[in-house]
């Protein structure tokens, strides 16, 4: 993997994203130069407690940041374009298309007065041209599940301009459609999940769905928030093993935010662990398990309560989170870090490869 | 947090602290500004009114007595910029009315600062009392819950099928004619709106954790309620009855207006008003100016309403 | 029951804390204009256990499993249906208004929301001072502030908190001042409903130490309910599985984790994802959604999702019955590494 990756260019590729917010308070300082290569087809799991940043990155992927944000220095570079100069239209059409993000919380995004059918459906019309194709193409007899609706995506046809499809026709189209990715994430009975409302299914029901609707748009880019963290431990275990089975038939890249280590693990490949506003050690998940070499990493994984190898008290990490507004100057960890030295203190670390696919942001790591 | 720490004497200072970051919110605020400076020079003006203009002018000759004590004599304004429709008569005294006299030959502006503290403090008094009645009842019936609760929102619905204006008539007809009595119709009419509101944010607030944390703790119903639901549950209140001032202002004066006014010769707008009633288009100030001044003053709580709404709304707060 | 003595760092002993008898709490469904009941949502249905004096008993459970009524209706914040609950010998849901409030001075709940279970128009001294003045513990305010302080620095804060509002602090820091009120009046008990579970993990960790502490310092019993499987093995001496408003399962800590008895105890432990990259388990998971306690299946409520469920499964209801130093409500021994059962329980 280390060896492909040298040649590979990287789907998303983040540098040095500075990012604040006004408040009534001051400046809130989010973002202070976060650096992340996203590789294709990988599992990316960015790793982090509250106010690290994690999800103010996800909402400047997709574009979805608040009024009160604005971008200080940085690029987001998404297979070599810009995001951050893109217009609001641009970053509409790339939701639609490119990227997907799913959330937390399933009750909140989804409108409880309309029928899942409904919802799904106006998801998946977006893509009418496709929904043409393939309609045009299982008319000349092709079968058209979900699998061959994907790989149309990648093929460019100008042929069908002119051929009129009617809108029933669509619509039924995208029906099938709609019930093969439910089918596709496990959901039993799909016709009859359709016709429900979002109150009447259960939370790992709606995030199934969710993750359909994510799905429907084909995108090259899948972004999870936290969707597993309010979820039953079953549930979630069902809902990372569903994850892990499209990943082997839908080729996406996936960037899974999550505070929790041990679901990071069960899922990605490579791991990105950020604290105050910084991505502070990238590497692949048994690195990071087995070598951590940022003293935030380590002192996070020893407080976590290991049920393989218990111990009678945690490690707890002393000090408070920063606070954004006057975070610290230098390196952001600084006031909490055993290690800490004078040049901690004046200068902050950047982002460097330590080791092939291993990078720390760490003065004490040079 | 733990690096902004100053340490704080005591509680009092703690709350000091919690009003100066409300006062900075409304600082910010454009209307609420405006809204508050002209509310800020009413009440003033409301302080001072009797300082500034004898209260004698209100009755002139001829008045401890009966109810129209002098004649009618219409005067017309010396402004010669305000040039009225034909049989106009210029009266050619010596003094100036700025906005014109009405029909007993009192200097219209005179009046209207005179009107101005008597509607405020009438307005004042039944907002509080509206509030406090509604308030009181709303808790304690949000509370309570069961028939309680079904009682009272049932004696809220009879007075909300009502329009305010009427029900607010029929008590002033029975409980007669003075200004005491038309506030005490008032405030019969406006408690419902209160306890509604009350009784809906304390519905919410009883399920909140702190409640049961307080339960879990042992305190007793009457602490919980008291002390920590009502100052919870207590900002929209404010709110409401920040805004209604304008309202009361104007239901007052429209009482006064529609005839339960105990002497045409007090000051107060509405009475002002109900003078120039029959002379719209002749002498048009009579009613304008006094109804103007009562749209000015409404306007100004109004947008010192809205401002608090925006400040004290927890979400944008905390 | 063995004991514990130091592995989890408190100690146990054998005199019963708290004990609760087939306790039931339900709650009535209304529909239609006069509000008829036409049905109840079983949240604890039949649960018996009880606490040591000095131990920490986990209670675990999904959604559904109706563990946190079970905490609430010990501080009687909900009224159960039928059951007993004795605290030191005093039957709590039959006790009077004055013995209840004897009762709660020595038993105290901590939230799971730090941010909500606090009065924001509180100061930490308002907050602490009143939990001493509702149960008469100091005497004089001085006494009181005194006091106050103290117990802050035994949670990890210090005297200058006192005057500032809930919202100036972090989660971690509310979730201390719910601690301090909880100790203010000196409880025996403490019913921990989710302490940790908004707060983020270095900041757990840092609470979950303090717990420990206090429990030696104070020689305090907890009884800790939570969803989260590594914090109750890292907290408890021994476990109580709750599925569907029952106690499906109650064993040492290692025992539930190493060696369950229960099905879904099994599915439980085999769902825990583990920090350790290494540990691939084929798993087999457990298939279907948490269920409602509204539609309760008949026999054993958890025979819908049982791979190894029988016809008596369907039938019959297991009962909570002792087997190799285990409570365990199956009718079967299963081995779940070979996957097939292996033996009947005895009658």
């Amino acid at each position: 993997m280390t060896k492909k990756q040298n040649k590979i260019q990287p789907i998303l590729e983040i540098k040095n994203l500075k990012l604040n917010f006004h408040t009534y308070m001051g400046e809130v300082k989010a973002l202070n130069g976060v650096d992340l290569k996203l590789y294709p087809e990988e599992v990316l799991a960015i790793v982090g407690e509250s106010g690290c940043g994690k999800s103010v990155t996800a909402l400047a992927i997709t574009g979805l940041l608040p009024e009160n944000a604005y971008i200080i220095e940085g690029e987001i570079l998404f297979k070599g374009e810009d995001l951050l100069k893109k217009s609001k239209e641009e970053m509409r059409k790339f939701r639609m298309t490119e990227c997907a993000i799913v959330f937390q919380d399933p009750a909140t995004y989804l409108n409880p007065v309309l029928k899942m059918e409904t919802q799904l459906k106006e998801v998946i019309l977006l893509h009418k041209e496709a929904l043409k194709k393939a309609v045009i193409a299982e008319e000349e007899g092709k079968r058209i599940g979900y699998e061959e609706f994907l790989a149309m995506k990648t093929i460019k046809d100008n042929q069908t301009k002119n051929y009129k499809v009617s809108r029933k026709k669509i619509d039924k189209m995208a029906e099938k459609l709609i019930i093969d990715i439910l089918k596709l994430v496990k959901l039993p009975d799909p016709e009859r999940i359709l016709k429900s409302y979002p109150h009447e299914l259960s939370g790992g029901m709606k995030q199934r769905a969710m993750i359909a609707m994510a799905l429907a748009r084909r995108p090259s880019m899948f972004l999870a928030d936290e969707i597993t963290t309010a979820l039953d431990v079953t549930i979630q275990a069902q809902i990372l093993y569903l994850l892990k089975e499209l990943r082997k038939k839908i080729a996406t890249s996936t960037l899974m935010i999550t505070h929790d280590l041990s679901v990071a693990a069960e899922i990605a490949d490579r791991i990105a662990i950020m604290y105050g506003g910084n991505v502070v050690e990238v590497a692949s998940t048994r690195t990071i398990f087995r070598e951590p070499l940022h003293p935030y990493t380590q002192l996070l994984l020893r407080a976590i309560p290991n049920i393989l190898n218990p111990t009678e008290r945690l490690e707890s990490i002393p000090g408070t989170v920063p606070e954004m507004i006057n975070p610290p100057p230098g390196c952001r960890f600084n006031p909490r870090c055993p290690f800490a030295m004078d040049v901690c203190v004046t200068k902050k670390p950047e982002l460097k490869e330590v080791k092939k696919g291993h990078e720390v942001a760490c003065h004490l790591c040079w | 947090m733990s690096q902004q720490v100053k340490a704080r004497k005591g509680e009092w200072e703690a709350r000091l602290a919690d009003i100066k970051y409300s006062l900075y919110l409304l600082r910010k605020n454009p209307l609420v500004i405006a809204g508050t400076v002209i509310a800020a020079f009413f009440i003033i003006l409301a302080l001072l009114a009797n300082v500034i203009v004898d209260p004698k002018l209100a009755y002139p000759e001829g008045y401890p007595g009966g109810m129209y004590p002098f004649e009618r004599k219409y005067v017309w304004n010396a402004n010669h910029f305000l040039q009225w429709g034909p049989g106009v008569a210029l009266y050619k005294g010596p003094e100036f009315f700025p906005l014109g006299t009405d029909s007993y030959g009192r200097d219209l502006l005179k009046m209207i600062i005179l009107a101005i503290p008597v509607d405020l403090y009438f307005a004042t008094i039944i907002t509080i009392t509206a509030a406090a009645l509604g308030t009181f009842i709303g808790a304690v019936a949000g509370y309570a819950g069961g028939i309680v609760d079904e009682i009272v929102l049932r004696i809220t619905d009879v007075f909300f099928a009502f329009p305010a204006l009427v029900l607010a008539l029929v008590f002033a007809s029975i409980l007669g004619r003075s200004l005491e009595t038309l506030a005490l119709a008032i405030v019969l009419v406006w408690w419902p709106p209160y306890t509604r509101l009350m009784r809906g944010q304390v519905l919410s607030e009883k399920e909140k954790p702190y409640v049961e944390a307080l339960k879990a703790l042992g305190a007793s119903n009457l602490r919980i309620l008291f002390r920590h639901i009502i100052p919870n549950a207590i900002f929209p209140i404010l709110v409401q009855a920040t805004m209604d001032f304008g309202g009361v202002i104007l239901t007052f004066s429209a009482l006064m207006f529609l005839g339960f006014s105990p002497s045409p010769a007090i000051p107060e707008l509405g009475n002002l008003a109900a003078d120039g009633y029959g002379h719209i288009f002749d002498a048009p100030w009579v009613i304008l100016f006094p109804g103007l001044t009562m749209l000015i003053i409404s306007l100004a709580f109004n947008l010192v309403g809205d401002g608090l709404r925006d400040v004290l709304d927890p979400r944008l707060r905390r | 029951m063995k004991l514990h003595a130091t592995y989890a760092g408190n100690r146990v002993s054998n005199e019963e804390l708290l004990k609760v008898k087939d306790l039931k709490v339900w709650f009535p469904i209304k529909s239609g204009v006069i509000q008829r009941t036409i049905g109840h949502v079983k949240a604890v249905d039949g649960v018996t256990f009880n606490v040591l004096k000095g131990e920490t008993l986990g209670i675990v459970g999904e959604s559904g499993s109706g563990k946190t009524t079970m905490g609430k209706s010990i501080l009687r914040l909900v009224k159960p249906i039928s059951g007993e609950i004795y605290f030191e010998g005093i039957n709590i849901i039959k006790a009077s208004r004055s013995e209840m409030k004897k009762v709660r001075r020595r038993v105290q709940m901590i939230f799971q929301d730090p941010y909500a279970s606090l009065d924001p128009r509180q100061t930490v001294s308002s907050i602490l001072y009143e939990a001493m003045k509702i149960h008469g513990v100091v005497k004089s305010k001085a006494e009181a502030m005194e006091k106050a302080v103290q117990l802050l620095e035994t949670v990890g804060l210090s005297e200058e908190h006192l005057y500032r509002f809930p919202h100036e602090f972090s989660g971690g820091q509310r979730q201390r001042i719910g601690i301090a009120r909880a100790l203010a009046v000196n409880p025996t008990f403490l019913v921990l409903d989710e302490p940790t579970s908004f707060l983020d993990v270095s900041v757990q960790a840092s609470v979950l130490n303090l717990l420990k502490d206090l429990q030696r310092q104070f020689g305090l019993t907890y009884l800790f309910i939570t969803h989260n499987l590594a914090v109750v093995h890292h907290m408890s001496n021994r476990v109580a599985v709750m599925y569907l408003g029952k106690i499906v399962e109650i064993a040492d800590k290692d025992d539930i984790y190493h060696d369950p008895k229960h099905p879904y105890t099994f599915q439980l432990m085999e769902a825990i994802p583990l920090p350790d990259p290494d540990v691939k388990k084929e798993r087999v998971l457990l298939e279907g959604d948490v269920p409602s306690p509204i539609n309760i299946p008949p026999g054993c409520r958890f025979h819908p999702r049982c791979k190894y469920a029988t016809q008596k499964c369907r039938r019959e209801e297991p009962q909570l019955m002792a087997r190799n130093g285990c409570l365990v409500a199956c009718h079967y021994e299963i081995d779940f590494s070979a996957g097939k059962i292996v033996g009947e329980a005895a009658a």
